[in-house]
């Protein structure tokens, strides 16, 4: 069993880096998307074959170690600079403590299972989503789901609640 | 202890082209029928929705037990062992080779002509695209000729490709729907396409895999199927040129040798394996290896190269909406009469390159939250993105070869393939004028739709590889006749992929299948029960 990422401080990190116009509700279920994927998360496993490629890949060794190790590192870091938690900071203070790691990344967003720090796996797990994916459009595109061969020829449906341009 | 099996017929792998020779002689021959794959079996129907899940949210291969650890090979080959073969993992898309494909020596005045036409093989593609339920509509006759309609109506065009097809109307290329193995209607007990689009893995059964074929076979006690079972070599009869025997080790117990007695025997190992067990089997009377008499196994090993493109265009369209449907166009396959030789499809996508969310902006700036779906939105809100590629024909040499690598065993001390490939020079000579046009088309596209070509690029992988026992009439120069019989043991047969002569510019395996079939008629005639 994987040690659980420690769960307040993952969340004001959410708060910072995902999009206000999720709402708490939202932002909170989008957290708990990337825990559950997370704790499904299997080490040094075998990842699809390349077309006409004879080698067998793998996925890399476990990442959660470190991302647990980088909260914790934020909340000891903030105790020391400023005296309180990292949920106790303004959201632009956080960002200001997250620039560092998120800085040596981009422009992409990667795969989480790759991403070198925390809140970028819980970026790419986030934007990468059906669900970020019709909020950008404003539509119900629905990726990757199960949608019937009906609906494929019409414009998608607005999204209910708003989104898109 | 030596285990021995006997058959009317002995079929060696447990691809799709296996699965069409199986199922052919299944229905219209009494003949016993045992199919051997090294491979095992992998994620059942029921499996593929978890494995697709993780496939999803990993990148996880859904197939778990698809390939043998020590049982592979140097050069482009798949690395799928495994009852279904490498159509397990397939797209499904079942494009037919252009009539050209038969006759390029005779028009165009180069490569090689097929020993068999269009004609000919045209019943047979109908048939593979029966057995396989083929979605599909014709595209205009003079470059999409066909006889009779597709068994099932194609995929519904999606909002995105709809939108394209309006753009590539106004360019004047005829673009239609990609023909699929991919049910849009229920087909042969399997479910209608729910536009899941992760065709790599079907959680619905919508897109046909071998495993299907043999499970209806197994079934029906038509056939026996010996998985986890690697032939090693085939063995002549002591007093002629026939095949006695298929010498086979139990990956389970390989101590334990299993000896396979049939009538007629059927390699139906794709284009590496099937080489490979021929050259493998060398004996005094043979030391080349069986059925190569003339030298030729192994050699004209080919594919088709291309080009591929993304092209920024003004207009709002939704990505993943559909993106394992494309449209398709083989207007410049069948380019009518050429000054300089250049034939190559078109195939369109929707793609979100160059839209997709982001962390940093163009000045390098990092995004936070809103920001992002802003940048997000701002470069998705009146521009889209359409993935473009088109795969040339490459002329087969003879000096592309796959050999024995000596130097790279498995674990039962067999040498495995190496395959160095290579184009003929004419295909050399040719890539200037090959890549300038298919570039000018590209940007004709984009120019038609007002839009511009972001970028290009090239590759020179063999796709859709076959070769190694191409089919001929004349055995100083072929391994196998038009019928996929091997010109020097009359009992022995190769089918689909290593008997191509070219690989055109169209995905092969539905020519593989064909082929097959054409090969699995002249097997039931041989007096079989
Ligand atoms: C990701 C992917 C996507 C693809 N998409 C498309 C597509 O959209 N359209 C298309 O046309 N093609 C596509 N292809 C290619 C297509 O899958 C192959 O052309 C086709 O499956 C080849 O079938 P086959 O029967 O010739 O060989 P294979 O599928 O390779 O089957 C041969 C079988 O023989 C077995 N075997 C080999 N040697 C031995 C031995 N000595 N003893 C016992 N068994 C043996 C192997 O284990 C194997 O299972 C795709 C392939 C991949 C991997
Ligand atoms: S889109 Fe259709 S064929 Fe592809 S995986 Fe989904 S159901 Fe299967």
């Amino acid at each position: 069993m994987p040690v659980p990422l420690p769960g307040g401080t993952l969340r004001a990190v959410a708060e910072a880096v995902l999009p206000g116009e999720l709402a708490a509700e939202g932002r909170e279920r989008a957290v708990a998307a990337f825990e559950r994927w997370s704790e499904g998360l299997e080490p040094v496993a075998e990842l699809s074959h390349p077309y006409l490629v004879p080698e067998v890949r793998y996925s890399g060794p476990d990442p959660r170690p470190g991302w647990v190790a980088q909260l914790e590192g934020l909340e000891k870091e903030c105790e020391s600079r400023y005296g309180k938690g990292f949920g106790d900071l303004d959201v632009p203070a956080r960002r200001g403590m997250l620039a560092r790691p998120l800085g040596q990344a981009g422009p992409g967003l990667g795969s989480p299972a790759s991403a070198a720090h925390v809140a970028l796996a819980l970026m790419a797990h986030f934007y990468t989503s059906p669900v970020a994916t019709d909020l950008c459009y404003g539509r119900v595109i629905a990726k990757q789901q199960c949608r019937g061969l009906e609906g494929a020829l019409g414009e998608p449906a607005a999204l209910a609640g708003g989104g898109g341009p | 202890m030596k285990r021995v099996v006997e058959s009317d017929v002995c079929i060696i792998g447990a691809g799709i082209t296996a699965a069409m020779v199986a199922e052919r002689l299944a229905e219209r021959t009494s003949a016993s029928i045992t199919v051997i794959e090294a491979g095992g079996r992998t994620a059942s129907l029921a499996e593929r929705t978890r494995t697709r899940a993780r496939m999803l949210a990993y990148g996880e291969n859904p197939y778990p037990n698809d390939h043998i650890r020590d049982q592979t090979g140097t050069g482009a080959m798949y690395r799928q062992m495994v009852v279904g073969g490498s159509a397990m993992h397939w797209g499904g898309a079942i494009p037919r080779y252009s009539p050209e494909d038969f006759r390029i020596r005779s028009l165009y005045g180069v490569g090689f002509d097929w020993p068999i036409s269009w004609d000919d093989i045209e019943p047979y593609y109908q048939e593979a695209e029966e057995r396989i339920g083929a979605a599909g509509e014709q595209g205009p006759p003079d470059c999409d000729p066909r006889s009779r309609p597709y068994p099932m109506p194609p995929l519904p065009l999606s909002y995105n490709l709809a939108r394209m097809r309006e753009w590539t109307d106004e360019a004047g290329i005829p673009f239609w729907t990609q023909p699929w193995a991919r049910n849009t209607e229920p087909y042969r007990g399997r479910n209608v396409c729910q536009r899941c689009d992760t065709c790599a893995v079907c959680p619905t059964g919508a897109k046909y895999t071998p495993d299907f074929a043999f499970d209806q076979l197994l079934a029906a006690g038509r056939i026996d199927l010996f998985d986890r079972t690697l032939v090693r070599r085939l063995t002549l009869d002591p007093g002629s040129d026939r095949i006695a025997l298929a010498e086979a080790a139990d990956r389970d117990s390989p101590d334990d040798p299993v000896e396979f007695r049939a009538g007629t025997f059927v390699i139906a190992a794709g284009h590496a394996w099937s080489s490979h067990l021929l050259l493998l089997s060398a004996n005094s009377r043979f030391p080349d290896g069986l059925a190569n008499r003339t030298g030729n196994v192994g050699r004209y090993m080919t594919g088709h190269w291309y080009m591929s493109g993304y092209i920024d265009l003004p207009m709002r369209l939704y990505p993943g909406v559909f993106a394992n449907n494309s449209l398709l166009s083989h207007r410049f396959a069948s380019p009518g009469p050429l000054d300089r030789y250049l034939r190559h499809d078109l195939r369109l996508w929707e793609s979100n390159v160059g839209r997709a969310p982001r962390l940093t902006n163009d000045d390098g700036r990092l995004l936070w939250g809103d920001e992002i779906m802003a940048d997000w939105r701002a470069r998705t809100a009146s521009g889209a993105t359409a993935r473009i590629r088109a795969y040339y024909d490459v002329i087969p040499d003879r000096e592309s070869r796959l050999t024995l690598d000596r130097a790279n065993t498995n674990a039962l001390g067999d040498p495995m393939p190496r395959i160095d490939y290579r184009a003929a020079d004419a295909t050399i000579d040719l890539e200037p004028h090959t890549l300038g046009t298919i570039r000018g088309r590209f940007e004709e596209l984009a120019r038609a739709g007002g839009g511009a070509v972001r970028s290009t690029r090239t590759s020179r992988l063999f796709e859709h590889p076959g070769g190694g026992c191409r089919m001929g009439d004349d055995p100083v120069t072929s391994v196998v006749d038009r019928r996929g019989r091997t010109h020097d043991h009359e009992n022995l047969f190769v089918v689909g992929a290593p008997t191509i002569v070219s690989s055109g510019c169209a995905n092969g395996t539905l020519t593989f299948c064909a082929l097959s079939l054409m090969a699995a008629e002249e097997i039931g005639k041989e007096g079989l029960r």
